[in-house]
């Protein structure tokens, strides 16, 4: 009764909270109620059983994407002149064919995933019947590194094209101190980030060491290290510069590069590409994963090509 | 004792995150937003360790974990917003 309940207020908070995200006037108001919609999605993941997804919700979904969207907040109030208020935009005649559009998109997908025939899922059954064989006892981790290695490689490859195309986006313009908060001079800052930057690095690699044998790994981890540099840029300990250095390159390619050449060996003697050597791999492969989602998404958010210290560093 | 427990600490929690999301919508100030969305993540927290220990779900222990450290994230994000004076047009 009292889950029913918990679901339901869940179910319905999504709606309103979503709703409220895309209508509310004022834009703050908008961007509480994602973060707050965010951290529902992570419930509600949490209580179907995906802590994984729990996880990457909670961290990229409210945490990263709010204080990116707070940040961007910021900057429009600042650089906003006298003008009164902000004029509603203009309806563009485009926005219901292109609704009624998604709709129909999401409703064909919908249907057609509840009509087709149910294909066993192969990896997942592979790897619950081996899980005792390859030493893993998280079964998340087993398939995206043992069964589906390629999907993972392409989604590490997808992630650092993603940050090249913000690059390419974004131009020569190293928006200097730009996310840094204005005033983070106060002793309660400091005091916090003793605490917390500890913390968090302690956190990440914890769950990546927890990955091997619950939900976790090199993504989860990897969120959680952004988010401390996601601190020390609002706090102007570090600060984005256009051209990266040297360790902030290795850094970005080093789980790309790793997997791609741990992957390629086993093609030395005979065996399948991908098929790593054993666990070491999978552990080595998943920390420089970790290293390289987590400058990326630094990178990203700070909206710069390399990092330096800050004026308060 | 143990089984009535685990559904009234929910329950409580429940009713905490359903006045989290009533001020959050309430307002009226930004603080006040900004708070109410700080209590809820902190609720979150209580409600996904309960869980963790009713469900048998060892796992949420560590989704509750990143919820504590986002927290800390999002105020010192909102921390650098500035005055509320100069936001009087975005207050409803």
């Amino acid at each position: 009764m009292t889950l029913f309940l918990l679901d339901g207020l869940i179910v319905v908070g999504l709606v309103t909270l979503a709703y409220q995200a895309v209508s509310s006037r004022s834009l703050f108001r908008g961007i509480i109620h994602f973060v707050v919609f965010g951290l529902t999605m992570a419930l509600a993941w949490a209580r179907v059983g995906a802590p994984d997804l729990a996880m990457a919700e909670a961290a990229i979904g409210a945490g990263l994407t709010g204080a990116l969207m707070l940040v961007a907040y910021r900057r429009l109030v600042e650089g906003r002149s006298d003008s009164p208020a902000d004029p509603a935009p203009a309806q563009s005649r485009l926005a219901l064919p292109i609704a009624i559009g998604s709709g129909l998109l999401v409703g064909v997908i919908g249907l057609s995933a509840l009509f087709s025939e149910v294909e066993p899922a192969q990896a997942g059954q592979a790897v619950l019947s081996e899980l005792q064989q390859v030493d893993l006892g998280n079964p998340i981790t087993a398939v995206l590194l043992l069964y589906r290695g390629l999907d993972t490689l392409l989604e590490v490859a997808v992630l650092l094209t993603a940050f090249l195309a913000a690059r390419a986006v974004a131009g020569a313009d190293g928006g200097e101190g730009s996310a840094t908060t204005p005033a983070p001079e106060t002793p309660m800052v400091g005091a916090l980030l003793a605490v917390v930057i500890p913390l968090t690095v302690l956190v990440a690699i914890h769950l990546l060491r927890a990955g091997s044998y619950e939900p976790g790994g090199a993504f989860q981890g990897g969120a959680v290290l952004a988010g401390a540099g996601v601190l020390l840029i609002l706090s102007g300990r570090i600060a984005a510069t256009p051209v990266a250095g040297p360790l902030i390159r290795m850094g970005l390619l080093a789980g790309l590069v790793s997997f791609m050449l741990i992957g390629l060996v086993p093609l030395l003697k005979g065996s399948p590409l991908l098929a790593l050597p054993g666990l070491w791999a999978v552990y080595f492969i998943e920390t420089a994963m970790m290293l390289s989602i987590a400058i990326t998404l630094i990178l990203l958010f700070a909206g710069g090509g390399g990092l330096k210290r800050g004026r308060n560093g | 004792m143990v089984d009535l427990a685990m559904p009234g600490m929910v329950l409580f929690l429940l009713l905490n995150l359903l006045a989290g999301m009533l001020r959050v919508y309430r307002g009226p100030t930004l603080a006040d937003r900004m708070l109410a969305a700080l209590l809820f993540s902190t609720t979150t927290v209580a409600v996904l360790l309960i869980l963790a220990e009713w469900m048998e779900q060892p796992a949420l222990r560590n989704v509750a974990l990143l919820f504590v450290m986002l927290a800390s994230i999002i105020s010192l994000a909102f921390v650098g917003l500035p005055g509320r004076e100069e936001l009087e047009d975005d207050r409803q």
